[in-house]
């Protein structure tokens, strides 16, 4: 009946490639929850105060307001989505234990590190292109710099997605994480320059939006698609990096370490 | 390849110390809760091993060492040969735990085929051997099924399916037939016993005597996370001047 097998050398490279198969799996069987919704709300922005505020508020910076508010909006899209979506996959992990089938499986951290981010990047990515290519149909916004946009949507993406990882192992609860992402995230994204111009913000305002991370990503994102940016574009892509390579460092020292995973 | 004498799984010197506090991080190794104390074990390539004690002996705690789950104070940890950090002896281990750990989002079918695929399989291999899983612990019926929706009878099945699933050489079942029926534990451990009679090594935790009586070849009785006896049912029947095992485990668990 049974003859034992992997007397060969394993790499843990398929298990990687599993994991990061499941987390998007989970992605795709609750589209609706996972994709449909949060593109839906942000289309609702863009409906409601792109295109009924457009009549009054003619242009931002020489852009028209419809447009204006496109990259910040699908840049706080997917930066909530990746970072929730692995905070949660992480902690019913944990709550329901089935993280133990993947910590005595045959991967290096590193390899569960990259199975568990790839599903917040997955998700980030369906809702970002998806808005994306709504917002061209309605609004006609169109890609001045596809380089800078790709490369500020990959950053974002491991930023926020390793970030909800390391929540999602620490939270003791359903409510640590969801307390991060209203608490924390979402006022940021609101207050970074999503719906104006920093520049159009009374001192001390200004100077103060400058110490928001997501500042920086909306920033680099209105670059890539309108080429407009209050700052410049490779001082948004050092400061995304800057904060994507320890937030990822961090997820990774908790696989390798097993801190929080095992007891 | 495999090496020949080699023993299935060697503890040596496992000590492991939860830490209580907050913070306890910080001095690790040096409060808490000892749950096993510099234990020395060695399960021979093939046997049906039995590990018994009461609740918080550290059984659970041992077993979680040896399949990577818990960060170990000191000692080490063997399967086949080589150290539980190699992927290869993780490979190896195939593990039932007590408590039922399925992922919510995944069906029968999925349950299984993911795990193989964690554990090396390729696609195809993984679909045909899962299949072979279905129909093996009879969960046809439930092939497409979701884990929240599977019986409790079920959702064991499953886990020991599961644990299976990969080929292991040494299978570690944690009170596998908890809360079964008997007639769910008549059929899992006729399958149990039909693999290892095929030469899989089986490590079993029980708080069922009559049942790690019947099953094990050898057995060993740990208490405060220590080996406090270790022979076959009848050797410890000797030794103890002992009707059958329950006695045994009475009287070694009053003089430990």
């Amino acid at each position: 009946m049974e003859a034992h097998g992997h007397t060969e050398q394993l790499s843990g490279a398929q298990g990687m490639a599993w994991l990061a198969k499941r987390e998007t799996l989970r992605v795709s069987k609750l589209w609706t929850q996972t994709v449909l919704a949060p593109v839906v709300s942000s289309l609702l922005f863009i409906l409601v105060f792109g295109l009924s505020l457009s009549g009054r508020v003619r242009n931002v910076s020489g852009v028209e307001y419809d447009q204006f508010i496109v990259p910040g909006l699908i840049a706080m899209a997917m930066v909530q989505a990746a970072f929730s979506n692995n905070s949660s996959t992480m902690f019913q992990a944990r709550f329901d234990r089935y993280i133990n089938d993947i910590l005595s499986s045959p991967m290096h951290p590193w390899q569960m590190t990259i199975g568990f981010v790839v599903g917040g990047i997955y998700r980030g990515l369906l809702i970002g292109v998806g808005l994306l290519a709504l917002a061209i149909v309605l609004t006609g916004i169109s890609i001045a710099h596809p380089a800078a946009l790709i490369a500020v949507m990959a950053l974002c993406l491991v930023l926020f997605a390793a970030f909800g990882t390391v929540v999602g192992i620490y939270a003791q609860s359903w409510d640590s994480s969801s307390f991060i992402a209203n608490i924390v995230i979402l006022p940021l994204a609101f207050v970074g320059g999503t719906f104006y111009s920093v520049e159009l913000l009374p001192s001390p305002w200004e100077e103060l939006s400058h110490f928001n991370p997501i500042f920086y990503m909306v920033q680099a994102m209105r670059f890539g698609l309108l080429g407009e940016s209050d700052v410049s574009i490779w001082l948004s892509l050092g400061v995304t990096a800057a904060l994507a390579v320890p937030a990822y460092v961090w997820a990774q020292w908790l696989f390798t370490t097993g801190r929080k995973l095992k007891a | 390849m495999y090496q020949d004498d080699v023993p299935a799984l060697e503890l040596r010197g496992l000590t492991k110390r939860y830490d209580d506090t907050r913070a306890g991080w910080r001095r690790q190794g040096t409060g808490g809760t000892l749950a096993v104390d510099n234990l020395d074990l060695e399960v021979h390539d093939g046997a049906f091993f039995g590990l018994l004690g009461p609740n918080g002996a550290g059984k659970t705690t041992a077993i979680s060492a040896i399949c990577n789950l818990i960060r170990v104070t000191a000692g080490e940890v063997l399967v086949f040969g080589e150290p539980i950090t190699s992927l290869r002896a993780r490979s190896w281990i195939g593990l039932a735990e007590q408590d039922v750990n399925l992922d919510r989002f995944l069906t029968v079918r999925e349950t299984l085929i993911y795990h193989g695929g964690y554990f090396g399989m390729g696609k195809e291999e993984a679909e045909s051997r899962a299949e072979e899983m279905i129909d093996a612990f009879d969960l046809r019926a439930k092939r497409d099924v979701r884990a929240p929706k599977l019986s409790g009878g079920q959702r064991r099945r499953l886990l020991l399916a599961r644990a299976l699933m990969h080929r292991p050489r040494l299978v570690i079942l944690d009170e596998p037939t908890a809360g079964v029926d008997f007639e769910l534990r008549q059929e899992l451990w006729s399958y149990i016993r039909r693999l290892h009679a095929e030469g899989t090594t089986i490590l079993l935790t029980t708080h069922y005597l009559e049942e790690a009586e019947a099953l094990c070849e050898e057995i060993a009785l740990i208490r405060g996370g220590k080996l406090i006896a270790r022979d076959s049912a009848d050797g410890l029947r000797e030794r103890y001047e002992a009707a059958n095992l329950s006695d045994v485990y009475v009287k070694a668990m009053r003089s430990a």
